[in-house]
C-alpha cells in the first residue's frame, strides 16, 4: 500500500508541488487554510490538518514566518514516522535558525529535509525539464522526495548537507534582492556579476559557520539557484529589489513583488550573525542599512568598493 | 594467540553467585559474559563475510599493530606474530582468513569485556570511602574508616530529578552521559550513583587507568570494560561499539563520557564524540525491530568541580596543542598521591568539592519523558518511540538513519550540558578576573597574556562589586533555567565568595593563581584563570553588564568558544 503525499500550503508553490506529485503517480492530500478544489482526481483538498496524519511525507510550502504556528498545529497529529520537507527560503531570527530546525523542535518529527535549487511554481507546473536538490541527513527522506516528485521532467539530486541547502536558498534570495536593486540603478553586467559572485562567497562563509559544506553552495542550491534567478525565472526577490531601487518603501515594494519576501529581515539577521561570530558579511551589512534607510546607495557602493581586495 | 598480557585480577569463585530477585541487572553480568563475547564475534563475522573485506580488516589490523609495537620497542614476540600474519595473509584461503579474523575478534572482545563481582561491589561501597578519606588524613585512621562514607557524602553533592531517574531505570535501559573534566569523574559519579540508589553501570575506561593494579582491580570487577586507545585497528573500534550495543540491547545500564577525553580547556564539551551514543540508538532500533519493547533513556549530567585535580596539566596541554589533544597523559596530578591529599584537604566545611547535576532524561530522539518514562511530544502527548525507526509501517535497523539521529541527539545533549552546568565559586571569580585581564589587553592572544603574569592588579573593592554584579546576572539566568549556580555562590556575599576562593586555590596548584597585595588582587596565572573561567565563556556577554569595555571583552571571551 502506498501512502499519500501531504502538501501544506494552497499557494502557487503548494499547488504546483501537489500537481507534480500527482503526475508522478502519487495520491496527494493538499491542505490549505482556505477551501480549494483542484480538478485532478488524485488530489484531495482539505482544511483539516488531521487528514495529513495518514501521509508519510509532508511537503511544507508556506512562508517561514507562518511556519512555527503551523508546525505547532500540525505537530499534534504527527509522530516519529512522518518525514517533513519544506521549500521555504527563509531563516528565523539572528541566530539564523533554519526552518527544518523549527520543524524538528516544534513537532515530534525528527526526519526533516529541505528542498532547494532552481525550482519555481511556474516551471514545475509547466512540466519544464528541471532539477532540484533535497537536503536531509536521513536517506529515507531523500528517497521519498525523489519518488514523490522526481521523474522524466524533474531530476531530484540529494545531499546530506541540509544546512547548506537551507542557508544557500535563503541567502541566494538575499543576493537576488541586491541584484534587483543594482539592476534598477542601471549598473552593468560586470558589476552585477561581481555582486552575485561575492554574494555567493558571503553566503558560503555564513554557511560554513553554521556547519554547512562549501561545495553545496557551488551546486544547485547556491550557484544553480542564483543563475535561475538572474536569467529571469520571475523571482519575486528580483522584483522586490527593483522596486526598492526605484525608491519605494519596503511595504510598497513587497506589494508590487506580489509575494511574501523572506529576505526583507534577512539582511539584518545575517549582519548581526556576522558580528557575533566574526564573519565578514559586507553585502548583508550594506543591504540591511540601506533597507533601514541609514545609508544611501552611493555610500553603499563606495563602502563596498573601497574594501581592501584580498585573495579570492 | 595472546594479544594482551595484563589480564586484570579476579577473585576466585568458590561457588556460583546466585543473584537475588531484587538485585540490579548487572549482578547477572558474569553469567552472560561468555554469551556477550560470542554475540560480538558473531556480529563482526556477519559484517565481514567475504574474502575481500576479511583480508582488508586483517591487513589493517596488522599494519596498525606493527606500527604500534615498533614504536613501543617492546613485545618483540607480538611484532613477529603480526609481521608473520602480514606475510601470510595474501596466501591464506578464505576460510583461513575468516578463522584468523574470528580468533582476533574473540581475543579483542574478551580483552574488552568487563567483569562484575558483587563481593567487590559490596566491599568497595562500604569500605573504600573510609580508606580513601583515611589516606588523606592518616592521624585519625580509625575515625575516618568509620565515618568515611559520611565525609565523602559532604564532598560530593548530587542534584537533579533523581526520583524520576530511579523510576525509569526500572522501566528501561539508562545511558548516563556526564561531562568529563577529571579522572576523578569516574570515582565521583560511581559514588553518586551508588548513594542515590541507582544501579551500578557498565562503562568504558581507558586502559591507562588500568595500569595501577589496585584501581584496575576495582574498575575491572565493577563492570568497567577496557578501552585501549593505543590500538588503532579498525576492527578494534568495531568491537568496542558492538560490545556496547550488545550490553545496552540486553538492558545493562551504561555510562560513558561523550566528551571523549577530559576537557583540556576546562570548557563545557560542545563537540561530542558520539560513537557510543550511536550504539545505544542502534540497540534501541534492534530491540524494536525484533518486537522487544525496552526503552532507552539518555541522562545527561554535569560534574562540576571547585578545584580540578589535574587543571595545570590539562590547560598546559590545551595551550600546547590547541585542540589536538594528547590522548594519554600518564604523568599528571592523578598519579601523585600527595596532590590527592592536598586536594581533599582543601575542603573543610567550605562547600562540596564536586556537584554532580543530573539532567532531565530524554529518549534516543531527544524527546523529554514523563515520570513513567513515556516519551512526550512538544504538545505534551505521549508518543510511541518505535515510530522513529519505522517506515511504511515496518520497523528496521538502518545505520545511516541512526547516525543522523545520533548527531541530532548530540545537539540535544550539548544544550543540556549548558543548561545543567553548576557554576562554582572558583569559576565565577576566575571569570571576573579574566574578563578584567582581557579588558586591559584587548585583542592580544593567550600567549601574550601569559607574559603579563603578575602585572594586572584589581582593587579588591572593585573586584567584589564586580563579583556581586556578575553573580546576580547568573542568578537571573538561573531563574530562566538556563544555568545553575552552587549554593555557596547563590547565598554568600561577594566578600565571602572571594575569600572562599582564595582559600580553595591557596597552596593547591604549584604556582599561585592570584595573590593579594596592598588592597588589590594580582592576577598571577592567566592560564589557570582561563581554565577555570572557560566553563562560563559561552555566557560571557550575558553576564558582563552594560559597560562597553566589559562587553567588548566578553565578546572576545565568547569568541574563544568556537562556532555554533
Amino acid at each position: 500500500m502506498s501512502l499519500p503525499v501531504g502538501v501544506l500550503g494552497g499557494g502557487s508553490f503548494g499547488q504546483a508541488l501537489a500537481r507534480s506529485s500527482a503526475r508522478a503517480g502519487q495520491k496527494v492530500v493538499l491542505w490549505s487554510r482556505r477551501e480549494l478544489s483542484l480538478p485532478e482526481s488524485s488530489i484531495t483538498c482539505t482544511t483539516d490538518l488531521g487528514r495529513l496524519a495518514e501521509a508519510e511525507l509532508l511537503l511544507f510550502a508556506v512562508p517561514s514566518p507562518y511556519m512555527s504556528d503551523l508546525a505547532d498545529a500540525v505537530g499534534r497529529h504527527l509522530d516519529g514516522s512522518h518525514l517533513l520537507v519544506h521549500v521555504s527560503r527563509g531563516l528565523v531570527g539572528d541566530e539564523l535558525t533554519t526552518v527544518s530546525e523549527v520543524l524538528g523542535a516544534r513537532t515530534p518529527c525528527r526526519r526533516v529535509g529541505a528542498l532547494g535549487g532552481p525550482l519555481v511554481a511556474r516551471g514545475l507546473d509547466a512540466g519544464e525539464p528541471g532539477g532540484a536538490i533535497i537536503g536531509s541527513a536521513f536517506p529515507e527522506v531523500i528517497e521519498s522526495v525523489s519518488e514523490a516528485l522526481g521523474g522524466a521532467r524533474l531530476r531530484v539530486y540529494g545531499t546530506d548537507d541540509i544546512m547548506g541547502v537551507e542557508i544557500a536558498s535563503a541567502l541566494v534570495g538575499m543576493v537576488t534582492l541586491a541584484l534587483g536593486y543594482a539592476q534598477c540603478l542601471g549598473l552593468g553586467p560586470g558589476t552585477l556579476a561581481v555582486l552575485g559572485t561575492r554574494g555567493l562567497a558571503e553566503a558560503t562563509r555564513v554557511g560554513e559557520v553554521r556547519g554547512a559544506r562549501a561545495r553545496t553552495f557551488a551546486g544547485l542550491a547556491g550557484a544553480g539557484d542564483l543563475l535561475a534567478a538572474v536569467t529571469g525565472d520571475g523571482r519575486p526577490e528580483l522584483e522586490f529589489g527593483t522596486a526598492l531601487g526605484e525608491g519605494l518603501d519596503v511595504e510598497a515594494a513587497a506589494k508590487r513583488a506580489g509575494a511574501y519576501i523572506e529576505g526583507t529581515d534577512l539582511a539584518g539577521y545575517v549582519s548581526a550573525f556576522g558580528l557575533r561570530y566574526g564573519v565578514q558579511v559586507p553585502i548583508a551589512d550594506g543591504l540591511a542599512r540601506l533597507i533601514k534607510g541609514e545609508i544611501s546607495v552611493a555610500q553603499l557602493t563606495e563602502a563596498l568598493m573601497t574594501r581592501p581586495a584580498k585573495r579570492e | 594467540m595472546k594479544l594482551l598480557p595484563s589480564r586484570p585480577l579476579r577473585l576466585p569463585r568458590l561457588r556460583t553467585y546466585v543473584p537475588h530477585k531484587d538485585d540490579p541487572k548487572i549482578f547477572w553480568f558474569n553469567s552472560e559474559r561468555a554469551d556477550i563475547v560470542d554475540e560480538v564475534v558473531r556480529r563482526i563475522m556477519e559484517r565481514y563475510d567475504d574474502d575481500e573485506s576479511t583480508e582488508l580488516m586483517l591487513n589493517d589490523a596488522a599494519y596498525h599493530e606493527i606500527r604500534r609495537y615498533e614504536a613501543s620497542k617492546s613485545e618483540g614476540r607480538k611484532l613477529d606474530y603480526w609481521r608473520g600474519l602480514l606475510r601470510r595473509v595474501g596466501r591464506m584461503s578464505t576460510e583461513g582468513k575468516q578463522e584468523t579474523l574470528r580468533e582476533l575478534a574473540f581475543d579483542m572482545a574478551t580483552d574488552v569485556a568487563g567483569n562484575f563481582d558483587p563481593r567487590v561491589y559490596r566491599f568497595s561501597t562500604r569500605v573504600v570511602p573510609g580508606l580513601l578519606t583515611a589516606a588523606m588524613n592518616p592521624s585519625k585512621v580509625l575515625r575516618n574508616v568509620i565515618e568515611g562514607r559520611r565525609r565523602l557524602d559532604d564532598l560530593v553533592a548530587s542534584e537533579g530529578p533523581l526520583d524520576k531517574i530511579r523510576h525509569i531505570a526500572r522501566r528501561g535501559t539508562v545511558v548516563l552521559v556526564p561531562t568529563h573534566s577529571s579522572n576523578l569523574d569516574s570515582i565521583a559519579i560511581g559514588w553518586a550513583i551508588d548513594r542515590e540508589g541507582l544501579s551500578p553501570m557498565v562503562y568504558g575506561a581507558g586502559k591507562n587507568l588500568f595500569t595501577n593494579p589496585i584501581i584496575s582491580f576495582f574498575m575491572h570487577n565493577l563492570g568497567a570494560y577496557r578501552v585501549d586507545r593505543r590500538i588503532r585497528a579498525a576492527i578494534y573500534k568495531e568491537i568496542l561499539k558492538t560490545y556496547s550495543c550488545v550490553v545496552i540491547e540486553r538492558g545493562y545500564h551504561s555510562l560513558f563520557f561523550p566528551g571523549g577525553t577530559r576537557s583540556r580547556s576546562g570548557a563545557l564539551e560542545q563537540h561530542l564524540k558520539l560513537g557510543l551514543a550511536g550504539t545505544a540508538i542502534e540497540a534501541f532500533a534492534r530491540n524494536c525491530a525484533r518486537g522487544i519493547d525496552r526503552p532507552v533513556y539518555f541522562v545527561p549530567a554535569t560534574i562540576n568541580y571547585a578545584l580540578v585535580l589535574e587543571a595545570e596539566t590539562l590547560i598546559e596541554d590545551y595551550l600546547k596543542e590547541e585542540g589536538r589533544a594528547r590522548y594519554i597523559i600518564e604523568d599528571d596530578e592523578f598519579s601523585q598521591i600527595e596532590r590527592w591529599v592536598s586536594f581533599f584537604n582543601k575542603f573543610r566545611g567550605l562547600e562540596a568539592v564536586c556537584v554532580i547535576r543530573f539532567g532531565e532524561p530524554v529518549d534516543p530522539f531527544g524527546n523529554p519523558v514523563d515520570d513513567q518514562g513515556r516519551s512526550l511530544a512538544p504538545d505534551g502527548r505521549i508518543i510511541d518511540t518505535s515510530s522513529y525507526v519505522s517506515r511504511r509501517g515496518t520497523r528496521s535497523v538502518d545505520a545511516r538513519r541512526d547516525a543522523a539521529y545520533t548527531r541530532a541527539l548530540g545537539r540535544v545533549l550539548a544544550d543540556a550540558y549548558r543548561r545543567e552546568t553548576v557554576v562554582m565559586a572558583t569559576q565565577l571569580v576566575a571569570h571576573v578576573v579574566f574578563r578584567r585581564i582581557v579588558r586591559t589587553t584587548p585583542g592580544q592572544d593567550l600567549f601574550a597574556r601569559m607574559r603579563l603574569r603578575g602585572a594586572i592588579a584589581i582593587p579588591l573593592e572593585e573586584l567584589e562589586a564586580d563579583i556581586g554584579a556578575t553573580r546576580d546576572r547568573l542568578v537571573a539566568l538561573e531563574l530562566e533555567q538556563r544555568i545553575h549556580v552552587s549554593n555557596f555562590v547563590r547565598r554568600q556575599p561577594p566578600h565571602n565568595i572571594l575569600q572562599g576562593v582564595l582559600t580553595t586555590w591557596g597552596g593547591y596548584h604549584s604556582r599561585p593563581i592570584v595573590r593579594i597585595q596592598g588592597g588589590s588582587l594580582i592576577a598571577e596565572d592567566p592560564n589557570l584563570l582561563l581554565f577555570y573561567q572557560n566553563r562560563l565563556r559561552g555566557f560571557a556577554p550575558e553576564i558582563a553588564g552594560e559597560h562597553e569595555a566589559d562587553q567588548v571583552a566578553a565578546r572576545e571571551i565568547a569568541a574563544m568558544e568556537g562556532r555554533p
